[in-house]
């Protein structure tokens, strides 16, 4: 909202600088976002927060200006003339919850011209912009006491006047030339045969003051702000009068607003007040007294102020204060302030204006109860992950939860969709990590910004929640995604990486499952007994080409829910301290025969055997069609001594012995 | 043995003076002391000897033992020099470390700091209802204030239309801790929230939120300086004063909007556009959160006895602390995920 400071001074000298005065609205709550010299006037952009209905108005920003300044605002109110009586039409309201009061005055034999350059002033200078001298005078009458108005062509007027709920399909063209078809979600103004106004938002260029109007009807108002929300969303505009009323309007302004405004008028543009009536009644201020008690106020900001100190500022503030006892008082709010209801809405206003750097800054001793402790685990546990991980030589990324459904749906039908997305691209909750992971990677390659001195591997992971629909409503789980690409990087690095964090994490029982899965080849599931944990797996041709891959990527996916219920204590697990002794063991063996099935052989027998690792994988020269490979290292060693040479030997030949048995196997 | 022992060391001093590299120099060391050495031979016959020639015969070949050990060490170094030089300006092998993100490490400093001072970390869900986000927290449905908030709302079930929502900040973990728990409370709540914005170098959809708030018998507006004062010194820098401009939220009352001094040029208003500091634009003051005393509807809305009871609460940026903290210029690159920036912040 833009005001000018000429205008302010129609209500109040200031005499300060517009800086410094910027400045202490800013400090009072009034945030001056912009200021700007403007010829003779200043004009200031201000945040006008939603609980201000009252800075709508020139009256209420001068009110404040004059609390700020330590000033008492006097304020010169007219003096409403009601004669004569408005004795050719009536005005009918159909239901007073729409509108409670309606003012309308008749005005005959004006001229219209363009408007006055002080009156023009004071319309651009806060932002409107200028027709002419009957609508700019509406308008002035707005700015200033914070009701909307407006003049209807009194010649083109048929009959009486209602403020009614529209018909189904009824139409209006307002005076920006656009036709709307209406609702009964619309409150109307319209006479005996046509729809004259969307109430409250916009006139009808039926009835709109042009260059030849000769007589006017100047209607001021009050509408239901709901009422004019509900108008205004459903006819899809947002004016600068529908604006006020949805924030409540000051109704005791309303007849000096409608005389005003009708007085400039006829000094204006010539022409005589010919006709004033009204319908409803002139809705109820509900006094308001606030018992607040200055021991209360003390505790509440953690500052003790004196007692007319507190006095004050709150008079200053056009609030009254009556003393109950030497802790308690009565105070009773200005009019205007619509927004303060309660005690801690008398303490804001007072610790507001007396400056929230008065009061000390001090630290508490917290308590809290034992009971929510145990809530904290799972942020913990993220934590703690993601650092492993990190350890591990990922990176970690923080990718966008909303996809683009269609992709999703490929996977899951529990997709989650957004009612109002902003966008296609992201009109759905991700029910996995992997598109976010991709989309970062490629975004890496495209720029090349791995750089020239890692030959472009990438290891990335994320953990964030991921959403679904379910029987029962929906799930949201947090989950971890790794990724790796790049050309020195295999499966098996990945897998490597998963056993890490599992072992990690004490959760020692897992297994690889191979399982066919969308979008990956070569993939496993990872259980633990019937739950499954998540998976990995390589992408799949098809998918390396949707996002332009040129590298592998692997790609793997844990849920962490399940991962949590499954975790163990860590605890410390004795080694041996005798020497471990090794023995190497080549072997040919047929392709189709597993890597598991050869170490189940080696280890049917683990007395001894302490670790087994696979020093060489071959395939080629020497070895025949079909064939692969192993060097193996077989460590012996006992937890109670150190072993010898024989018996090592005698242990290594049995396990020679038993894979010579073996089909598709032979000893090299 | 006499002369057997005399061959060795002339056949070795021959040997030595030959060596050229270091291998020479193992390949010297297993011919003399290894396995199959002949001294190893010798040294096997001592247990066939006689008593007082054991002692003897044992010593010499000691003796022998530690002349050439020390020998072959002390050539040990100079065999370096025979080394082929590198070029040792070439480029280093590069290492990739694993990294956290900026906002993950921000928003972990952040907490931990509140939990220095007794407040625990509690974490809230992205899929709220809309009580939760809104009513609970004195915002109305139909009511002017919920312009602020604009939120996308989920498709969830027909039944459910409207009710479930992303939420628009980390408050609604404020109401679920409150409303499950009795005072007196303290907790931090980070997480990510939502609300229809483009993206643009300020916005995004999707954003990070720190929320904190405490509920007890004797806590005031004092308290909620003093511990924000406490965060803003510890994150940023001892120096920093914090300044407390009135504004509105529907949940807290007071309500306040707190800068920090620009801890680049040290408050310093400088107006001359060519001067100006480039992270406060020459106001002094960067805006750094919101916070108040909880709204008694709000406490009430939770079953907390708001006569009894009283506290207070903040939410904060992440985005908007780490872009201050690190000078990052656009919000985008957080979720771009560019390596050369995910490098520069590795833990």
């Amino acid at each position: 909202m833009r005001f000018s400071l000429n205008f302010i001074q129609e209500f109040l000298r200031v005499d300060v600088s517009p800086k410094e005065l910027a400045s202490l609205l800013t400090m009072a709550g009034m945030e001056v976002e912009c200021l700007e010299k403007q010829a003779t006037d200043w004009i200031f952009d201000i945040e006008v927060t939603t609980n201000r209905y009252d800075w709508l108005s020139m009256l209420g920003i001068a009110r404040e200006i004059a609390v700020v300044l330590g000033k008492k605002l006097k304020v010169d109110y007219p003096s409403p003339v009601k004669k004569p009586s408005l004795s050719t039409r009536d005005i009918v309201i159909e239901d007073k919850r729409d509108c409670p009061y309606y003012i309308g005055r008749r005005i005959e034999g004006i001229k219209v011209s363009s408007p006055k350059s002080w009156l023009q002033e004071r319309i651009l200078n806060c932002g409107l912009t200028s027709v002419n001298d009957i609508v700019d005078i509406t308008n002035y009458s707005m700015l200033k006491w914070g009701n909307p108005l407006h003049a209807f062509d009194a010649d083109r007027l048929e009959g009486n006047i209602y403020i009614r709920r529209a018909k189904k399909n009824e139409l209006l063209v307002g005076i920006d030339g656009k036709e709307r078809i209406l609702t009964k979600e619309n409150l109307v103004i319209s006479d005996s045969k046509k729809v004259i106004a969307l109430a409250g938002i916009i006139g009808g260029k039926n009835t709109e003051v042009t260059e030849t109007t000769k007589n006017i009807f100047l209607e001021a108002a009050v509408f239901s702000p709901l009422t004019v929300r509900r108008s205004r969303r459903a006819a899809g505009l947002d004016t600068e009068s529908s604006y006020r009323f949805e924030r409540v309007v000051p109704s005791h302004l309303l007849e000096y607003a409608s005389y005003e405004a009708a007085k400039l008028i006829t000094e204006v543009s010539g022409g005589k007040n010919k006709g004033y009536k009204v319908a409803g009644k002139k809705p109820q201020l509900e006094k308001k007294s606030i018992m607040i008690s200055l021991n209360s106020l003390s505790n509440y900001l953690g500052l003790v102020p004196l007692k007319s100190k507190v006095k004050k500022i709150l008079q200053n503030l056009d609030f009254k204060v009556k003393d109950l006892s030497k802790d308690k008082m009565i105070v009773s709010p200005s009019r205007s302030r619509f927004d303060v209801k309660r005690e801690v809405d008398v303490y804001e206003e007072f610790s507001r204006i007396y400056g929230y750097d008065k009061i000390p800054s001090e630290i508490p001793f917290l308590k809290r109860n034992l009971a929510i402790s145990d809530q904290t685990a799972q942020y913990y546990f993220k934590g703690e992950l993601a650092n492993f991980v990190a350890l591990l030589g990922f990176k970690e990324i923080i990718t966008y939860s909303l996809e683009e459904k269609e992709q999703l749906k490929i996977e899951d039908n529990g997709v989650i969709e957004l009612i109002n997305p902003l966008r296609s691209q992201e009109n759905a909750l991700r029910s996995n990590l992997f598109f976010g992971m991709a989309k970062s990677l490629k975004y890496n390659l495209n720029r090349a910004s791995m750089g020239t001195g890692n030959r472009g591997d990438l290891h990335l992971f994320e953990i964030a929640d991921i959403y679904s629909k379910t029987s029962k409503g929906f799930s949201e789980t947090s989950t971890l995604a790794l990724s790796i690409s790049g050309k020195k990087r295999d499966f098996f690095f990945l897998k490597g990486a998963i056993e890490k964090i599992l072992n990690f994490l004490n959760l020692d029982n897992f297994e690889f499952k191979e399982e066919a899965l969308n979008n990956f080849t070569n993939s496993l599931r990872i259980n633990v007994g019937n739950c499954n944990l998540g998976f990995l797996g390589k992408l799949n041709q098809q998918q390396k080409n949707n996002f332009d891959l040129k590298e592998d990527l692997f790609f793997a996916q844990l849920d962490l829910s399940s991962v949590v219920k499954n975790r163990g204590q860590k605890k410390y697990k004795s080694f041996s301290s005798f020497p471990a002794i090794w023995r190497d063991i080549s072997i040919s063996v047929k392709k189709s025969i597993k890597f598991k099935e050869i170490e189940k052989i080696i280890k049917a027998d683990n007395r001894y055997l302490a670790s087994l690792a696979i020093i060489d994988i071959y395939e080629g020269k020497d070895i025949p069609q079909g064939h692969r490979a192993f060097t193996l290292r077989i460590f012996y060693q006992s937890g109670e001594r150190t072993l010898t040479s024989n018996e090592v030997d005698c242990f290594h030949n049995q396990i020679r012995e038993s894979l010579n048995k073996q089909e598709d196997l032979s000893l090299r | 043995m006499e002369n057997e022992i005399k061959r060795l060391e002339e056949e070795f001093q021959k040997d030595f003076q030959e060596i050229k590299s270091s291998k020479d120099l193992e390949a010297l060391r297993i011919k003399y002391l290894g396995r199959k050495s002949a001294f190893m031979q010798l040294f096997s016959r001592i247990p066939t000897l006689a008593k007082e020639e054991k002692g003897i015969w044992g010593k010499k070949l000691n003796t022998f033992k530690n002349k050439i050990t020390s020998l072959l060490e002390s050539k040990a170094g100079q065999g370096e020099n025979n080394e082929e030089k590198i070029d040792l300006t070439a480029p280093s092998v590069s290492r990739e470390e694993g990294s956290r993100h900026v906002l993950s490490t921000v928003s972990k400093e952040i907490c931990s700091i509140f939990e220095r001072l007794g407040f625990i970390t509690i974490e809230g869900k992205e899929i709220e209802e809309e009580w939760y986000n809104f009513e609970a927290l004195n915002i109305p449905s139909e009511h002017p204030s919920r312009e602020d908030f604009d939120t996308f709302y989920l498709d969830i079930g027909e039944k459910d239309k409207g009710k479930y929502l992303l939420r628009s900040h980390t408050s609604p973990s404020q109401i679920r801790v409150m409303k499950e728990s009795k005072p007196p409370l303290a907790v931090i709540s980070p997480g990510r929230v939502y609300r229809p914005d483009e993206v643009d170098a300020t916005h995004s959809f999707m954003f990070h939120q720190i929320e904190g708030f405490a509920v007890a018998k004797d806590m005031n507006f004092a308290h909620l300086k003093g511990v924000l004062l406490h965060f803003v010194r510890e994150f940023f820098s001892t120096g920093v004063e914090l300044r407390f401009r009135p504004h509105f939220f529907p949940f807290t009352e007071p309500s306040v909007e707190v800068d920090i001094s620009c801890f680049i040029c040290k408050n310093k208003k400088v107006e001359d556009s060519k001067k100006k500091c480039s992270v406060c634009k020459g106001k002094g003051w960067l805006e750094i959160l919101g916070c108040g005393m909880i709204h008694p509807k709000v406490l009430k809305a939770c079953g907390i006895d708001f006569k009894k009871y009283k506290g207070f609460a903040f939410g904060m940026g992440v985005e908007r602390i780490a872009m201050l903290k690190y000078g990052i210029n656009d919000i985008r690159l957080f979720y771009e995920n560019d390596v050369r920036f995910l490098k520069q912040f590795s833990l």
